[in-house]
Order: structure tokens, then C-alpha cells, then sequence
């Protein structure tokens, strides 16, 4: 399954249409003598400051190997790069690894190192600076979470030569790759490491094509341009540093502020663009809207199989049928999203879409709770059985679904009362909803997760994700416990070859969702507005963070 | 005489320290229970904020460098040490002091605050001053409009104006700029419901002085209308809206919070949303009480400027006697 556009934007957005037509005259004027990646270089324009505003939260600390979430992934994307990426079918490509190999066991990898490249510090990138970043990523002190997951199963380093550093496996991991390739995992500068944890969080050292000057708290981060940049990703347009001058970031939380900034002209790019302000903009000849759906999950509902009354099959099923979600997200978020019917964002080449499972039914979920015991009513029209209200306990984070999706949340709460059920919707800020969580307090929760390949799968779906950690945190929401799933689950994990994988992935996925333990509602929404100034940017196919290596401004 | 006079003085000052002091020492321990009991981890807070899937190993490292495994009776009292030498600690999610952090925050918000109370007196003055003595239909003009201004809630004229000025107009941005553009709308979001307020109490107070028997003798004496009004009787209606700007201030605070998130400001009002958003107890601690010193500093000063402006002759001592 291919990757979507990224740009998936109005026709009268011709973004897509300048790229590839410019790529051509790249390549007319160049006369294809290079092999390299070509760009539209003919008309960029050196020069300039883009401002970008975010919505996201500002990040506690630049260095994304501390802690790890998606605010950071998105300015370190800048500044930071990782040994592989991905281009936009999926493929894994070299960035700062030339190339690499893996033992036929599984449990050695090499890594080739691209030649001459040298952190913003001066430092050389070589095997031992993998080595370091590496062990910092997994040093507790370091209070990596993200990247410390993702590197799990890996026991050893050792620099084979200057430029090649070899990783010993515990056991194989098929999705090893995939994991190296998040901004979670960017390599540093292993001299800047070795400053204090403040110091490195307040500017880290990449080889980026774009370097840290200052951050000012609570109002701006400014990145300059890196003029002795040599390592762009294999899928980039050009070669050499980038075109813009420096890069304002700014946090902008109120997203009408944000989009009337972006009309203003105060800003070039704004992310967590809402439904109403991209029909707005799909309207707009000034603003092009780049569509950058998340790897990893879709945005589902996950209902609680771990207790009553989602611990029984036909409740849950009742439920989803009972949900009108089609109807609701047409209108909620006027053609800005389309509907899931996988547990895997659309990006996943791995994920399997299953729409058969999903249809709006209140007559099959009335016989369904019929059956199962539900079938007196109380006096509020909410179903019975042994005296008990059949009550689905929601929380919603107001951090974390937009407005959008807390109105859908209501109108499947509306639509799943006609067949009975009590669904509670508590609004709550993002510690108490992770306390909520923590304390098993849910029978139905939504819940984003971003990650790089199906893997993701393991995280969300695997009966060790059951066990809540001290902090509460536990990924698995739907408390999903089938030693078959597990099972195949750790052998796709395991397993070399790229068809097997797909094949257990694909009945992993089957397991799921036949077992209605989620309601699949579309992929995580990532919206972003440019001002039709910004040329050549790009949402990178990884975890679908902007990219400016490749942007200028035509003003 | 003067001696005593002196010591009355000072006594006065002392029961103002120990009131300040009180103040600040119930300020930092409602602010503490109110934000641990409310669920949420500051563990989490450390560790990149909730959501990035933090590893146990790693938490509970983290709760035993804070001491948050100790009993919270523990941590408050060890806090409270901490407060008494002026030590504010440090931010769990920012990675650095909060000292520094509060400081560098507090320029924005004392700027904003205090533009705003200037530019709500501005309105107030020159609303009360026109609608006063010239009859029933402007009296009542002024009066639906201040109560019509007092009603606005800051979030829905912040974005009225953006609409207005920033998006149909396109003259005023809004976001914070680098020169003062960018503080026109915030200011003007603040000022307008104080406003209001301000001259709600201005005008009625202007109304009495002007019925008032020292203004009928400076009329007898011949002052112009103009004259008895700036002169006299505004001197008498400033009094109890002086009176009120500490209050006002600390209104500005909060309504700062509002704004400062509205129009993407730096500012103690969005450090404190954001702090508690992710329960980092020292900077929420931090901010409350420069806000409660900022607050006290305003009560006095207002105090001040109260008995500068009151026309009556002063009694000495009059701070023995508070």
C-alpha cells in the first residue's frame, strides 16, 4: 500500500503540481548529470526568515533523547538527523548511514557512516559518536523514554573501523531500522553530550542543516542556517546547505490566534491547523494546507476488554454498532479527515483496513445486547441487567483530542444511547486523564501513538503492556490479553523476511479488530498551513515533522 | 512627640511586614496542597511531560532525586525551608531555576499589566467626565457602556479584536512582535472590561462630589464648571477607584493568563497554565507568590497614592491608626 501524497491539499494548491514541474526542469537544465538528488534549484531563493508557529506545547528540552515526545521530534527535525529515513513508499534510505548489513541470525547490524561529515561543534561524526548516542539513549540519567524503547533489544556497540559501528541484538528485531529512523533517535554531537543535561538541552549539537542560536522560554527558539551542511537525507532535492537564513519558532497555543497570524502574514507555517481553519484556508489563493497524516496508530477508541462490560465481545461489538461515526466526522471535520478501519495510520504500508466490521448498526447492536443480557431498560432508556446500568466511563483528554473530536465523542455518545448505553464523557487536563488511566478508572479511552512502522502493534496490543508502570503509563488501553497475539506479535518482530512479516502483522491485525476491542475513527490528524511564500517544504515520510532543508521563500 | 510619633511609625510597618509575611506563607501553602491534590504525577513532569512513555527505572530514579516518595507533609515543610531563604528551587519540566524563570517572565506581564490599568484610567476618566453633568441620556449612556465593557470576557474581545484588527483591517498583529505593535490588542483586551469597572465607580463618585457642599462654595466663589470638575470634585471621585487599581492589578494578573495564551505573549500568566498543566509545583509555587508580592507592593502603594490624592487635611499618624 502506497504512502498518500503528503501534500494532499486542494487542487488550487498547486504545490505538488510546482514541485514536480520544477523537478523537471531540474533536471532539463541540469541535463541529468547528476545522480544526486535534483531540486528545483533553478528558481530557489537564498535567503530569508521563515517564522513558524506551533501549536504543540513548547518542549521542556530540545534534545529529543531526553524524554522523547512529538513537540520535540518537531523543531529537533531541524537541527538533528538520524542514520536512516524513510522516502515516501515506506522505503528505509541512508542519511547518515551510507549503508548497512545484518547478520543472517539477525543479532549483528552494521552500519556504514557517510564520509565527511562533522557536527555543528566541529566534531567529527565517526562510529564512536554512534556509540555515544547510543549509550546516552540508554544511560538511565538520561531520562530517554521514546528512544530508550526502541533500543530495547540492543546489548552492544563497537566501532568496527572509524566509519562503521556495529549494534549487537539480543534477539533479532524487524523493526530496528524503523526505530532509527525517528527524530527520537537523532545522532549528536558526542562532545556537546558530555555538557550537562541543561546545557545540552537548551541547544543540542546535530549535523543538521539548521543550528540553535538561542531560546528565549515561553516566547521563541532561533536556528540558523548551518553553512558547511553535507548530509542531506538520499530523498532530498538539493545538495549542500539550505536556502533559508535562519528559522524563527514560535508557540503560538490558541488556534485561532494561530491561523489569524498566519493570515496576517506574521508567520510563514502554522501545525495543528482545525478543521474550520482548513476549509477556511482550502478557500484561501494565500494559504496551501499540507496534509501529514501520523505513522504508527490510528486514532481509534480502545474499549477496556480487561472488565465489565467491555470484557464481553458482544458488548463491545454492540457498541461500535451502536456508534454513528461516519456522519459525525463528515461533519465535525468537513472533509478533513477520512474515516479508519485499521488499527495502523494510513501511512503504514503493513496496515489492513477492515470496513466490513465497522457499520453503523442499532438494530444489530440491540440484538446483540439482547443476548448477551442487556435486555431491560430503565426509565432513562439506558439498558439493565442485574441491576447494574450498562456504563461506558470515558475520559477524554482536552489535550490531546482537538475540539472536533470531543464534539464526535458526544455524538457517539448521543447515537449510543439510542441503543442503551450510558457513555460518560469526562473532560480532563493531561495528568489527571493519565491518572485516570493509571488507575484502571475507564471503560472506553482515546489515545494517540506515534511511532515508525507496525511494531507499533507490539506496544499498543501486547498482554505486557497490560501492567501499568509506577507512573501509571501503560500503552495497552484496551487491556488486550491473547497469548495468539502475542505470539505473533513477537515472531514479526523477530522475523527477517519482509513477507512473513507482513503476513503476521496482517493476522495480528485481524485479531484486533475482529475482536472489537478498538473503534478505528481515522488517522492522527497533522495539518499544516503555509503562506503560499514558502516553496519546497515538506513533512518528512518518517513521523511526518515539517522539513525546511529544501524551503524558500519566494517574497 | 516626634518620637513617638516615629515609633507609631514603625510599629505600623511592622504590622504591615508580619501581614505581608503572612500573606505570602498561606499563598505558598494553598498553592502547594491545591496543585499535589489534584491527580497527577510531577514525576512525569521531569520526565518530559506526561505521554512520553517513560520507563519505571526512570521514575523512580526521578522521585527519589526530588523526594517526592517522601510524605507529602515532608515535602511541604521541606519546601516551605526552602521558601524561607528565598530559594525557589527548581522547575521540574523547564530545566532551570525558577528564580530566574519567574524573573525573566515578570517584565512582560508588569508591562501589560500596567499599560492596561493606565490606558482603563484614560477611559474611565474621560467616560465618567463626559457623561457627568450633562444630563439624563448621557449618564445613562455612560453607564450602559461601562456595564455593557465591565461584562466583556477577555477571551471573546481578544478575538473579536484579532478579527477586527488583524484579520478585516490587517493594521495591528496578533501575536507579541518585537516593537510595541503587538501590545496594542492585548492592552486594549485588558483595559476595556477594567474600564468599566473603573468608571462605574468614578462617575458615582463624581456624582456625589458634585452635589457636594465644598463644590457648591467653589462654585459661589466663581470657579468655572471646568474648574470645579478638575479641580474638585475629581479629587474626591478618584479616591475610591484609586482605591480599587490594587485590586484591578491583581484582576490584570489573572486576566493575563487569558491573553498572554490568546496572543502567544511571554508572561507569568502562560507559565503558570503551562506549569500546571504538567503540575511543576515549584514554578506554580514560584509564580503565585511574585504575583502575591507584586500584589501586597500594588495594596500599598495604592495606599499611598490615596492619601496624595485625598483633598481632606491628613491627621498625623494616620498609619499608627490603619
Amino acid at each position: 500500500m502506497p504512502r498518500p501524497g503528503i501534500l494532499r491539499s486542494a487542487p488550487r494548491s498547486a504545490t505538488l503540481a510546482v514541485l514536480a514541474g520544477t523537478a523537471v526542469i531540474g533536471l532539463a537544465l541540469t541535463g541529468c548529470t547528476s545522480a544526486a538528488p535534483t531540486g528545483d534549484t533553478a528558481t530557489a531563493v537564498e535567503g530569508g526568515t521563515l517564522t513558524y508557529a506551533s501549536g504543540d506545547a513548547e518542549p521542556t528540552c530540545l534534545d529529543p533523547h531526553v524524554g522523547g515526545n512529538y513537540p520535540q521530534a518537531l523543531v529537533s527535525g531541524q537541527f538533528l538527523e538520524s542514520l536512516v529515513s524513510l522516502d515516501s513508499d515506506g522505503t528505509v534510505i541512508p542519511w547518515l548511514a551510507d549503508s548497512w548489513t545484518v547478520s543472517d541470525d539477525g543479532l549483528t547490524w552494521e552500519f556504514t557512516l557517510k564520509d565527511g561529515v562533522t557536527f555543528t561543534d566541529g566534531t567529527a561524526l565517526d562510529a564512536a559518536a554512534v556509540q555515544a548516542n547510543i549509550a546516552h539513549l540508554q544511560d538511565p540519567a538520561t531520562g530517554s523514554s521514546t528512544g530508550y524503547l526502541a533500543l530495547a533489544k540492543v546489548t552492544g556497540t563497537e566501532a568496527v573501523s572509524d566509519s562503521v559501528v556495529r549494534l549487537t541484538l539480543a534477539q533479532p528485531d524487524s523493526a530496528l531500522l524503523e526505530s532509527l529512523s525517528q527524530p527520537w533517535l537523532a545522532i549528536e554531537s558526542p562532545t556537546a553530550l558530555e555538557r550537562s543535561q541543561d546545557e545540552n538541552c537548551a541547544a543540542p549539537v546535530g549535523t543538521g542543516p539548521f543550528i540553535v542560536d538561542s531560546w528565549v522560554k515561553q516566547n521563541a527558539i532561533t536556528l540558523v542556517r548551518n553553512d558547511d551542511y553535507t548530509s542531506p537525507p538520499a530523498d532530498a532535492a538539493h545538495d549542500g546547505p539550505a536556502y533559508l537564513d535562519s528559522i524563527v519558532w514560535r508557540f503560538i497555543p490558541d488556534s485561532a490566534s494561530r491561523y489569524a497570524a498566519l493570515q496576517a502574514g506574521e508567520v510563514d507555517v502554522i501545525d495543528n491547523a482545525q478543521p474550520d481553519t482548513i476549509t477556511q484556508a482550502e478557500a484561501s489563493d494565500t494559504i496551501v494546507h499540507l496534509d501529514a497524516p501520523r505513522p504508527g496508530a490510528s486514532n481509534r477508541i480502545e474499549l477496556n476488554s480487561g472488565k465489565a462490560p467491555f470484557n464481553d465481545a458482544a458488548v463491545r461489538e454492540a457498541f461500535i454498532r451502536s456508534a454513528n461515526v461516519d456522519d459525525a466526522v463528515a461533519s465535525l471535520f468537513q472533509g478533513s479527515a477520512a474515516r479508519s478501519y485499521s488499527a495502523l495510520s494510513s501511512v503504514e504500508p503493513l496496515g489492513i483496513s477492515r470496513p466490513d466490521l465497522f457499520d453503523y448498526d442499532p438494530d444489530a447492536a440491540a440484538a446483540l445486547l439482547d443476548e448477551a443480557g442487556w435486555s431491560e431498560k430503565d426509565s432513562d432508556g439506558y439498558r439493565v441487567k442485574d441491576g447494574v446500568r450498562l456504563t461506558v466511563v470515558f475520559p477524554v483528554s482536552t489535550n490531546q483530542s482537538i475540539p472536533a473530536e470531543q464534539s464526535l465523542f458526544e455524538q457517539i455518545q448521543a447515537t449510543a444511547k439510542e441503543t442503551g448505553f450510558d457513555v460518560q464523557l469526562t473532560k480532563l487536563d493531561l495528568s489527571s486523564w493519565y491518572t485516570a488511566l493509571g488507575s484502571n478508572a475507564y471503560d472506553a479511552v482515546s489515545a494517540p501513538y506515534t511511532k515508525v512502522g507496525p511494531d507499533v502493534l507490539r506496544i499498543l496490543f501486547d498482554s505486557a503492556g497490560i501492567t501499568p508502570a509506577p507512573s501509571g503509563y501503560f500503552a495497552n488501553h484496551a487491556q488486550l490479553s491473547d497469548p495468539e497475539l502475542d505470539s505473533l506479535l513477537a515472531q514479526a518482530s523477530a522475523t527477517n523476511d519482509a513477507d512473513t512479516r507482513a503476513d503476521l502483522y496482517a493476522d495480528a491485525q485481524d485479531i484486533v479488530l475482529e475482536g472489537f476491542y478498538i473503534l478505528p475513527l481515522y488517522d492522527q490528524q497533522n495539518h499544516f498551513l503555509l503562506s503560499s511564500a514558502v516553496e519546497g517544504a515538506r513533512a518528512m515520510p518518517t513521523v511526518s515533522t515539517p522539513a525546511f532543508y529544501d524551503a524558500w521563500l519566494t517574497s | 512627640m516626634a518620637d513617638q510619633l516615629t515609633r507609631a511609625r514603625l510599629g505600623g510597618l511592622g504590622r504591615r511586614l508580619a501581614g505581608a509575611v503572612f500573606v505570602l506563607w498561606a499563598v505558598a501553602t494553598v498553592t502547594f496542597f491545591a496543585v499535589r491534590m489534584i491527580p497527577g504525577d510531577p514525576a512525569e513532569a521531569i520526565l518530559g511531560g506526561p505521554g512520553s512513555q517513560t520507563s519505571p527505572e526512570a521514575l523512580a530514579a526521578v522521585r527519589a532525586e526530588y523526594g517526592l516518595d517522601q510524605p507529602l507533609l515532608l515535602q511541604y515543610l521541606h519546601q516551605l525551608g526552602r521558601l524561607a531563604t528565598g530559594d525557589l528551587g527548581q522547575s521540574y519540566a523547564l530545566n532551570m531555576d525558577v528564580g530566574p524563570l519567574v524573573v525573566s517572565q515578570l517584565g512582560g506581564t508588569l508591562v501589560l499589566a500596567l499599560l492596561s490599568l493606565t490606558v482603563a484610567w484614560l477611559i474611565a476618566l474621560l467616560l465618567a467626565t463626559w457623561s457627568t453633568g450633562r444630563g439624563r441620556l448621557a449618564r445613562q449612556i455612560g453607564s450602559g457602556l461601562e456595564i455593557v465593557a465591565a461584562a466583556l470576557p477577555h477571551f471573546w474581545l481578544a478575538t473579536t479584536l484579532i478579527v477586527v484588527f488583524s484579520i478585516w483591517w490587517g493594521v495591528l498583529p496578533p501575536i507579541s512582535t518585537a516593537d510595541a505593535r503587538g501590545l496594542v490588542l492585548p492592552v486594549v483586551t485588558l483595559a476595556i472590561p477594567l474600564a468599566g469597572f473603573l468608571g462605574q465607580v468614578m462617575r458615582e463618585s463624581l456624582t456625589a462630589a458634585l452635589e457636594s457642599p465644598f463644590v457648591l462654595s467653589a462654585r459661589a466663589r466663581g470657579e468655572s464648571e471646568r474648574g470645579v470638575l478638575w479641580r474638585h470634585a475629581l479629587r474626591h471621585a478618584a479616591l475610591p477607584a484609586i482605591g480599587l487599581s490594587g485590586w484591578a492589578f491583581g484582576s490584570l494578573i489573572s486576566g493575563a493568563v487569558v491573553v498572554e495564551t490568546i496572543f502567544a505573549r511571554p508572561g507569568l500568566g502562560r507559565t503558570l497554565l503551562n506549569a500546571v498543566t504538567v503540575r511543576d509545583v515549584p514554578v506554580v509555587i514560584g509564580v503565585v507568590m511574585i504575583v502575591a508580592l507584586v500584589y501586597i507592593l500594588m495594596t500599598v502603594l495604592t495606599d499611598l497614592a490615596s492619601r496624595l490624592a485625598d483633598p481632606r487635611p491628613t491627621t498625623s499618624g494616620t498609619g499608627a491608626g490603619a
